[in-house]
């Protein structure tokens, strides 16, 4: 067994920390605060091939191994967990699909602009009354002649309003059971019928917009449709079972910038004449922040060594989006403590630290979903 | 043409500690690219891709200079190739004897138009190598250089002087040091971190070299901290600005400060 990254992931973790610290961290507080989405990171983070670092570089991707897109999702969310968001729903949730179910046509026409960073995708499966039951969606698209014709709605769905190609599920057999009948296209952002609801108002990742989105007889091709027909809960879960590594990923970095914070602050405050950092009782809870967030790591890269491998993952994905999750919320707790009274403030990170890392136990899966996917997995 | 960038692989004084002694300890301190060395690659790079010159790497040092990691992050900057030359008894080397190692592989390479460095390197500071190594090797050196164009025979060099800048025609080969700011590096892309390790890399045994014996040896035979000048502790007690300000210059004045 070998735990040593190589060379060139080393050199994707201090390449994207220098980037982070330099582009993102000075910025993200502020998009925070006025809930801005950090649209002129983006154009840097194409320039660096961040926006599509798995795929081959054929199609305008970095041609990295998926151990390498974690590390540099990681120290992107260290910087800031909006642009972390933003990075994964874009090369994951929405460029994936297309990669894996695409006809030959769909990726010479989408996957080099989506790779290269030049064109944003979004990926809208969670529906008002469909979120952990996705089977459950309303949205529906019929057939009509050589084109499908899209109605209902869809919600929380990251990278909307800057996004300009869009992976949409709906139901083309609306009477089908279950998780049959669902459907995936992609549609592109000016097409007739579509629109861009208002954002919401979140408690953390404020800078990355999340409107819901309108179809009302949105008229798409035939050849938008990805995969076959009935092939889109399919579609949907394969891509979440990447997705899931990717805000593991996330939530390491919002943990590690939350460690590191609480590290900092524990050396200089000073109370009863000396550093916190020298109290057992603070020593004792950084310790549990890097053993957990060490736990959590080993638990991301494995997963992702295991698609680099060719090895199942769905598992060990699931494994690592709960206990990364769970642990950056924990961390980002156990940083304001430390903080005491200012880290309540606004004035240091950590409570947005705390603010942001909640989301990654809820999107892409709640942590009751992973722990449904692990039971199952378990239980076999 | 050929142009040589000397980089440094050290470690970074930021992750250095203090003992209470004075004594820095580098053993946690990770290593990297000297800071000030990617700006020499840069303005290099840029020169290299006006004149479809190759850009070759160099490095010389102890046991770590020479690892695949340290010559592909060096190689993910933009350079074509690297010549390293890695020798524990380079341990704790002076920057005149690492200078002529230095030289000696620039000749070994043969046919170098120019040498480009950082500034000075980010553990040491002395700003003593490309002075040296111009020595060494009989060309002109230029210091703060700011930019650099034309061909070689006839290239023009801006440089940063005292109150403005100026400008400089070199008709044969130098070594330039480029100030700390010349310009922005710019950080790799995933692409070049690839790449970098399909760059040729020639390792060069020191005893293969030929380095003429240094004529004088410098030993760093002491270390102290800057001495601390005595604090006045002097508070202006004001809640007037206009008359703290009046204060403050009128206290300036009277140590001479203004």
């Amino acid at each position: 067994m070998d735990f040593e990254l190589t060379d060139e992931q080393e050199l994707v973790r201090s390449t994207v920390r220098e980037f982070a610290e330099a582009e993102l961290a000075p910025v993200a507080g502020e998009i925070d605060r006025d809930h801005r989405f950090p649209e002129e990171v983006l154009p840097k983070m194409a320039g660096m091939n961040l926006m599509g670092m798995p795929y081959p570089e054929e199609y305008g991707g970095a041609g990295t191994d998926y151990v390498s897109y974690m590390i540099a999702l990681e120290e992107v969310s260290r910087g800031c967990a909006t642009t972390g968001v933003i990075m994964t729903a874009h090369t994951t949730l929405a460029t994936f699909p297309i990669y894996k179910f695409g006809s030959q046509a769909q990726k010479d026409k989408y996957l080099s602009d989506m790779a290269s960073g030049r064109r944003l995708g979004a990926f809208a499966l969670t529906e008002p009354a469909a979120g952990t039951d996705a089977a459950a969606g309303t949205c529906t698209a019929i057939r009509k002649d050589n084109s499908y014709v899209l109605n209902g709605s869809k919600i929380f769905i990251s990278n909307a309003p800057f996004a300009e190609i869009y992976i949409v599920f709906a139901k083309t057999d609306p009477d089908a059971q279950g998780t049959r009948g669902m459907s995936a296209f992609i549609v592109e952002r000016d097409t007739p019928g579509f629109s861009v609801g208002e954002a919401e108002h979140k408690l953390g990742i404020r800078g990355s917009s999340t409107p819901p989105l309108y179809f009302t007889n949105c008229q798409v091709p035939a050849d938008a449709l990805l995969g076959q027909e009935g092939q889109g809960f399919k579609i949907a879960m394969q891509t979440l079972d990447g997705g899931r590594i990717g805000i593991g990923a996330q939530a390491l970095g919002i943990a590690q910038a939350a460690l590191d914070a609480a590290v900092a602050y524990a050396k200089e405050r000073v109370q009863f004449g000396k550093p916190i950092a020298s109290l057992q009782a603070i020593q004792w809870m950084i310790a549990d922040m890097a053993t957990s967030i060490d736990a959590a790591r080993l638990l991301v890269y494995r997963a992702a060594s295991n698609i680099d491998h060719g090895f199942p993952y769905s598992t060990e994905g699931a494994m690592a989006k709960l206990f990364a999750s769970e642990t950056a919320t924990r961390v980002a707790d156990r940083a304001i403590q430390i903080h005491g009274g200012y880290g309540y403030t606004e004035s240091y990170p950590v409570e947005r630290h705390y603010r942001d890392a909640k989301i990654t136990e809820l999107y892409e899966g709640t942590s009751e979903v992973q722990r449904m996917v692990i039971a199952r997995a378990a239980l076999r | 043409m050929k142009i040589v960038v000397a980089y440094k692989w050290t470690s970074d004084p930021e992750e250095a500690t203090v003992g209470a002694d004075g004594v820095v300890n580098w053993s946690r301190a990770r290593p990297g690219i000297s800071t000030y060395d990617p700006v020499a690659i840069e303005v290099a790079r840029g020169l290299a891709a006006a004149t479809s010159a190759e850009l070759i790497g160099v490095t010389v040092g102890a046991k770590g200079v020479g690892t695949p990691l340290a010559a592909k992050a060096a190689l993910s900057r933009g350079l074509d190739r690297a010549v390293i030359v890695e020798d524990d008894s380079l341990k704790g080397a002076g920057q005149a004897e690492l200078a002529a190692v230095v030289a000696a592989v620039v000749r070994r390479i043969g046919d170098v138009d120019l040498v480009i460095t950082g500034d000075s390197s980010v553990d040491v500071a002395a700003k003593m190598v490309p002075t040296v190594l111009a020595g060494e090797l009989g060309w002109p050196a230029v210091a703060e250089v700011t930019d650099v164009t034309g061909q070689p025979g006839a290239l023009r060099v801006g440089r940063a002087v005292p109150g403005g800048a100026q400008v400089l025609e070199i008709s044969g080969p130098a070594v330039l040091a480029t100030s700390a700011d010349a310009t922005t590096p710019h950080v790799p892309g995933m692409k070049d971190l690839l790449a970098a390790g399909k760059k040729p890399v020639e390792h060069v045994d020191l005893a293969a070299l030929d380095v003429p014996a240094s004529s004088a040896v410098m030993t760093i035979t002491g270390r102290a901290r800057p001495a601390r000048k005595e604090r006045k502790h002097q508070l202006l007690d004001t809640s007037d600005p206009a008359e703290a300000a009046a204060e403050l210059v009128k206290a300036l004045r009277e140590v001479g400060a203004l």
